[in-house]
């Protein structure tokens, strides 16, 4: 109990020395009225700068339609998956990287793959993950891990990969 | 103009005399806009520039600038371009009137050109009118020899400006991805296709070059630090630094006309929004919010409107608002839409839309509220982006089988590639005159 509450003292100190180097979040920014307190939370993401991360076998990929970020079913069980571990392992914290295919433009897939990965956060954080455990990035189309121009590469394209952030 | 007999004079009292002639001739006549007045394009002879020393060296620059001159006059479309049946170097101004007079040029371009030092390039032009035999413009260039297409680029320019009153495109440059190295990394090339350099060595992803207004600085996407940040390079002091690297999106992203703000994408661990930052990447404000994508910025040249894609409606369409977020209005209706540009003169907007199976560069006009197409049926065509005139677009296009960068007429003609070069070049942006 004592080392779990030491552990997340000292993720918060992180955090907060994270938001004081990174020139970033003002005082009227964090109390804008417009955000909630769910948004708050979410925006407190562990900066990944500089960290490795690794691919762990046990969380695995999902995979999205064209053009969308909607949470098929079967990619829902595959998130429940995620979640049993994630629930197993506290004190591992993860990254969830939002990928695209090919098709679109350079700029639209960087926002579409962020849109991936935060509808998989809201699936973790909706089945108990502390927000503040989940990081969300994009890599757009740039990232394929099919180089292939057909729909099967596409289809492999379009992912939301969650990985393990190394300590 | 008959003391124009150079054959007898040495090169000192010329210049002397050179600069005589300037202060009397710039008084007369500053700017000569009959292309402007005719809307036709003028044609102007090009003789082939003295060398006054008659070194090979010198015969070699003395066709090798006048190759570029030509080449850049043509590339302006404001004029077509006569040259002398054969290389000859004629003294008499006399005999090159009679010369070049029957070709039917409104215009004629003679220059002297020595070597000193082995280093530089000395280059005296003069610019006349074949009718009235009078001077328009002269000057004298002084360059290093391996800068020499940059002396054609700077006469074509002063050419430009003094028959149209607008700024030329030879001294600009354009930037953009190339995905060569596996990677993406940042190149730099001039609008003519010569001088391709890489910016970038990373072997990281580098996306979004996008140049900032007035500057030699170029800001872009960099996965250098695992995130989407910020960075910009300063291509004359060839120094980097990271402008934004908020956690999540920082990009895409523009900067506002006068530089004093940046308007860019964040995620912030949620949905990517627009927001305004200073010029130093501390946010000041939301610009818009909600659970769906708001992207690709970009300001209209007075600084008061932002162009914008979101979509809001359930797919990417573009829409524009007022800096503060406020007066929001869509301006597409249907097809995928995305990276907005807006002309220089602020009266159309310059985008990407998927309409059927391929990407095409639209333009709306804004007073008159209507789209037209530009590229139709030639792969897909993506990220448009101005030149400084607003009379070209550059973008990217597969066109050949590969992504590569073209560039088109505002009006989609007379297409040309603009440089060749391995792998799949993407988002090119087109600078000022550096």
């Amino acid at each position: 109990m004592k080392k779990s509450l030491l552990v997340s003292f000292l993720f918060l100190c992180l955090i907060v020395s994270a938001c004081a180097k990174k020139q970033t979040v003002t005082p009227e920014d964090v109390n804008d009225s417009t955000a909630t307190e769910e948004t708050n939370s979410f925006a407190q993401e562990p900066s990944i700068r500089g960290v490795e991360v690794e691919n762990n076998i046990a969380l695995e990929t999902v995979n999205f339609a064209f053009d969308s970020s909607a949470i098929s079913d079967e990619v829902l069980v595959t998130l429940k998956n995620n979640v049993k571990y994630l629930k197993d392992n506290p004190k591992v914290n993860v990254v969830i990287e939002g990928h695209c295919d090919e098709r679109g433009t350079t700029e639209y897939n960087l926002a579409l793959g962020q849109k991936r990965a935060v509808k998989v956060k809201e699936i973790y954080v909706q089945l108990g993950i502390k927000a503040k455990r989940i990081v969300t990035m994009s890599y757009g189309k740039e990232m394929p891990i099919d180089k292939r121009h057909n729909e099967a590469a596409w289809a492999k394209n379009r992912r939301a990969e969650t990985k393990a952030i190394k300590k | 103009m008959c003391i124009l007999n150079l054959k007898l004079l040495s090169k000192t009292i010329l210049i002397f005399l050179f600069c005589l002639i300037s202060t009397v001739s710039y008084a007369k006549k500053d700017v000569y806009l009959s292309l402007s007045a005719r809307s036709t394009r003028a044609s102007i002879g090009l003789a082939d520039f003295i060398p006054v020393n008659a070194t090979p060296e010198e015969m070699t620059l003395s066709k090798n600038i006048k190759n570029v001159l030509e080449s850049d006059l043509l590339l302006s479309r404001h004029f077509n371009v006569a040259l002398a049946d054969k290389t000859s170097y004629k003294f008499d101004l006399d005999s090159q009137f009679a010369y070049w007079e029957p070709k039917g040029v409104a215009v004629l371009l003679l220059g002297s050109i020595s070597v000193e030092k082995e280093t530089f390039i000395n280059l005296e032009v003069k610019l006349y009118d074949v009718e009235s035999k009078e001077i328009i413009w002269e000057d004298v260039y002084r360059d290093k020899i391996t800068d020499y297409r940059y002396t054609a680029h700077k006469i074509n320019d002063e050419i430009v400006r003094r028959f149209t009153g607008e700024e030329g495109l030879a001294c600009t440059k354009i930037v953009f991805t190339n995905d060569s190295t596996k990677f993406k990394e940042i190149y730099l090339v001039d609008y003519d296709g010569y001088n391709l350099k890489r910016l970038t060595k990373d072997n990281r992803l580098n996306i979004l070059p996008k140049w900032i207004p007035d500057t030699p600085q170029i800001m872009y996407t960099s996965y250098l630090y695992n995130n989407p940040d910020l960075f910009v390079i300063d291509i004359l002091k060839n120094k980097r630094r990271a402008l934004s690297t908020i956690q999540g999106l920082n990009s895409p992203a523009a900067f506002s006309p006068d530089r004093k703000y940046i308007a860019a994408t964040l995620s912030r661990g949620v949905y990517p929004n627009l927001y305004i930052m200073d010029k130093k990447g501390v946010i000041l404000r939301r610009l818009t919010e909600g659970k769906h994508i708001d992207t690709s910025p970009a300001y209209s040249p007075n600084g008061r409107e932002i162009a914008f894609i979101s979509d809001r409606a359930g797919y990417p369409q573009l829409y524009i608002m007022d800096t503060d977020g406020v007066n929001l209005r869509r301006i597409s209706t249907k097809g995928n839409c995305d990276s907005p540009t807006w002309s220089p003169q602020g009266d159309k907007i310059a985008f990407t839309m998927k309409y059927d199976d391929n990407f095409d560069i639209f333009l709306y006009n804004i007073p008159r509220k209507r789209i037209i197409r530009l590229t139709e049926g030639q792969g897909s065509n993506e990220n448009p982006s101005w030149s400084q005139d607003g009379r070209f677009i550059v973008f990217s296009s597969t066109r050949s089988g590969k992504s590569e960068i073209y560039i088109m007429g505002m009006d989609g003609s007379e297409t040309r590639k603009l440089v060749d070069m391995s792998g799949n070049s993407f988002t090119p942006s087109w600078s000022q005159s550096l």
